[in-house]
């Protein structure tokens, strides 16, 4: 292999799909998307805090308003003497977004609550509303059977029962873990490498064909092997790939820091609190404990995760999974002029990589069953499986096991395509069947 | 010395043989004429030489030597299946194919500069290809198979896309290249091209080797030997077919002495279309 002109193919490779502006555009759109997912939902809720709804009460129970206490979300005012019709007519006029009427105690000791507006009142306001006056009427039943000291017994027998999640490693001993999280990040992982892999894959396969088809190529194999120019370029498409991921990483971090200096982080961090529904309306304390304790486990759980492992393991797969399938995709488009032919050649290549796809759905909720694993150790599949299986612990052996076996494919893999490569690239006019690869590839 | 010496080379694809033992030598100087029909072998024979197919048998010598991929560089060559990457600019295309062939950076920016100010088309430099018009698109193609001064040029259908203008250029351009000592190997269907051009020529056909040798004794060989004699008369101009065995100065001799005038004469020579047409039709070459 000569590698100065081999350099050459991925120089060229490389800058040509670097300056297009395709790539251009999602390597800057891309981190501005991932940074709305980080962002929005906290400017969404700083929105909803600033707006706080006026609501007059008219509570002909006497019990309820006690228990409407004003917050961020809702200012409660005591019209209870008024007339209702009045109000609702006036509503506007006196400053009001919500009339809240709260009926009579019935015979069954209990209340109804009707809420008037102009824009519906949202499933937040009323839930809370549905809170609050269960408590009242609660408390009022409780008060009817007058039991001394009742106060303190309600302390005392208030309960807030919490499944703790631990998992055992090697040495026995426990962690906190909670399994949403590991869950979500191996199937972000899986993903990640699934879309990398068919994105960059398919670049290749486009490139080549778009040599063949422009009818350059064999110009292009007259001054260099054609060996030589298709690990040229699937070289230059790999580094595209790391630098695009480069730069969504940084350009993401950057935005995140940017948009959090300027909202003020602290806020950010106070409505991502709140991010837990209703429950600062429903003055129930417990409820931001429990988020507080819960935020923990998280943070806990994220620690758990062996990101060293999960990072070099990450690369590496990507790297061995996009080759193995660069190699194939490149085999594909060296038989084809256009890429509308390429549909029925690149089903034995989509169709492992669907397979992997859907394995790692089924590893989010089987984490340890027997399709994961084999799918795991399977090099067509093991790529994008095995980054799902990471985050749930994976002993090192099996990484190692499933990195040699992809490793291994892949040099067969590339030595094939080579064959069918170098015949493919110089058919033209002809649509090229399997069976004319399987002949390419015999041949001497 | 010959350039290019092929020793029963021989090449199939699964059944089909492409090449049947090709023995043939192209010297060196001098325009090469590689002739036959369609699905001859010629491609293959030009790829082999190339180093892009690698041969099931046989030989390729280049300067008496089995040919390496170092050779290959100094080879130009302008395959049939040719173009350009149509969304790449003009410049950086002209320079990673030129630097793809062996040239460093400055010696490739400085020759292809010269070349685009001898076709006059330097403010090519920074357009994309697919806003070139075909034609101007095959002069470029022509700048990259020679820019780095092969000393060997395989053209293959090299006139085939050109209007009548640029294929002019073109031709005189092979005929400068060859005035400065290359060789250039001509693959065509067009005769007019090989007699103007060619000194020597090979016929594959059936991928098998037909025919090869000068172009002047071939066509001197396949010919009739009749020789043509105008001359006037009393009654006028009249032109008269005679075989080279009868003619001669006795021929000459009888028609002074009947009082004409000679105009012209001269050895009647077959066009190189009806040798072509004649031995592909006919098969195997006739006993020389």
């Amino acid at each position: 292999m000569n590698l100065h002109k081999t350099g050459i193919v991925i120089s060229r490779e490389y800058l040509n799909k670097v300056k297009k502006k395709s790539f251009l555009i999602t390597t800057f759109l891309v981190p501005i998307l991932f940074a709305a997912i980080c962002i929005l939902p906290s400017l969404l809720m700083m929105n909803v805090k600033e707006k706080s709804q006026k609501v007059a009460v008219v509570d002909y129970s006497g019990i309820v308003m006690p228990y409407f206490e004003s917050n961020e979300a809702a200012e409660f005012t005591d019209c209870s003497g008024e007339d209702p019709a009045v109000l609702k007519d006036e509503l506007k006029s006196r400053g009001f977004d919500v009339l809240v009427v709260v009926s009579k105690l019935d015979s069954a000791k209990s209340v109804s609550i009707q809420t008037f507006s102009k824009k519906p009142t949202g499933v937040d306001f009323n839930s809370s509303l549905r809170v609050r006056a269960n408590k009242a009427v609660e408390q009022y039943r409780i008060g009817t059977y007058q039991i001394a000291g009742l106060d303190q017994i309600m302390k005392d027998v208030k309960a807030d029962v919490k499944v703790n999640e631990f998992t055992l490693d090697e040495s026995g001993n426990a962690t906190v873990s909670e399994s949403g999280i590991y869950m979500i990040v191996s199937m972000i992982l899986g993903m990640l490498i699934y879309m990398f892999i068919a994105m960059f894959g398919g670049s290749l396969m486009s490139s080549v064909i778009e040599e063949k088809s422009s009818r350059v190529v064999e110009v292009l194999v007259s001054s260099v092997k054609a060996t030589e120019l298709m690990f040229g370029k699937i070289i230059g498409i790999a580094l595209v790939a790391l630098t695009q991921f480069a730069l969504w990483i940084i350009l993401t971090l950057l935005l995140v820091l940017g948009a959090s200096a300027i909202f003020g982080f602290g806020d950010m961090m106070n409505s991502a609190d709140m991010m837990g529904m209703g429950a600062n309306m429903g003055g129930v304390d417990m409820a931001a404990m429990a988020q507080n304790s819960e935020m923990s486990v998280i943070f806990t759980t994220l620690s758990h995760i062996p990101w060293g492992t999960l990072i070099i393991s990450f690369f590496i797969f990507f790297i061995l999974g996009y080759l193995l399938y660069a190699s194939m995709y490149a085999a594909i488009g060296s038989a084809v002029e256009n890429e509308a032919d390429t549909q029925q050649l690149q089903l034995p290549v989509t169709i492992p990589l669907m397979l992997a796809f859907f394995i790692v759905f089924f590893a989010f909720k089987n984490p340890e069953s027997a399709v994961v694993w084999w799918g795991s150790m399977i090099p067509f599949t093991s790529p994008i499986v095995m980054l799902a299986r990471i985050p749930y612990g994976v002993p090192i052996w099996e990484i190692i096991v499933s990195v040699a076996l992809l490793f291994i494919t892949f040099v067969v893999m590339a030595w094939a395509s080579a064959k069918i490569y170098k015949a493919g690239i110089l058919m033209f006019g002809k649509k090229s069947t399997w069976a004319d690869l399987w002949k390419w590839l015999k041949q001497k | 010395m010959a350039i290019i010496e092929c020793r029963e080379v021989c090449k199939s694809f699964g059944e089909k043989v492409a090449l049947d033992h090709v023995s043939l030598e192209i010297p060196e100087g001098g325009i090469f004429g590689l002739l036959g029909p369609n699905g001859a072998g010629k491609t293959t024979l030009i790829r082999i030489i190339n180093r892009i197919t690698i041969p099931n048998g046989g030989d390729v010598l280049f300067k008496g030597q089995p040919i390496t991929q170092a050779d290959v560089e100094k080879i130009g060559y302008m395959p049939e299946e040719r173009g350009l990457y149509r969304k790449m600019k003009v410049g950086d295309q002209v320079m990673y194919l030129a630097q793809l062939k062996g040239m460093s950076a400055t010696a490739a920016q400085k020759a292809l500069k010269e070349w685009f100010i001898r076709f006059g088309i330097q403010d090519w430099w920074g357009k994309k290809v697919e806003e070139l018009s075909k034609g101007m698109a095959q002069k470029l193609q022509f700048i990259t198979t020679v820019v780095h001064k092969p000393s060997l040029m395989i053209l293959d259908e090299p006139f085939s896309g050109f209007d009548p203008v640029n294929a002019d250029i073109i031709r005189k351009e092979i005929l400068r290249l060859k005035e400065e000592g290359a060789t250039i190997i001509l693959s065509t269907h067009n005769m007019e091209s090989v007699e103007e051009l060619c000194d020597n020529i090979a016929l594959i056909n059936k991928s098998k080797l037909v025919l090869t040798g000068g172009v002047d004794h071939i066509r001197r060989e396949y010919g009739n030997n009749n020789i043509e004699i105008v001359y006037t008369d009393a009654d006028g101009r009249h032109t008269e077919v005679v075989s080279r065995e009868k003619a001669g100065n006795e021929v000459l001799q009888s028609f002074i002495d009947k009082g004409a005038t000679i105009n012209s004469y001269r050895e009647l020579m077959p066009r190189m279309n009806d040798i072509f047409i004649k031995l592909v039709t006919g098969g195997e070459a006739p006993e020389k």
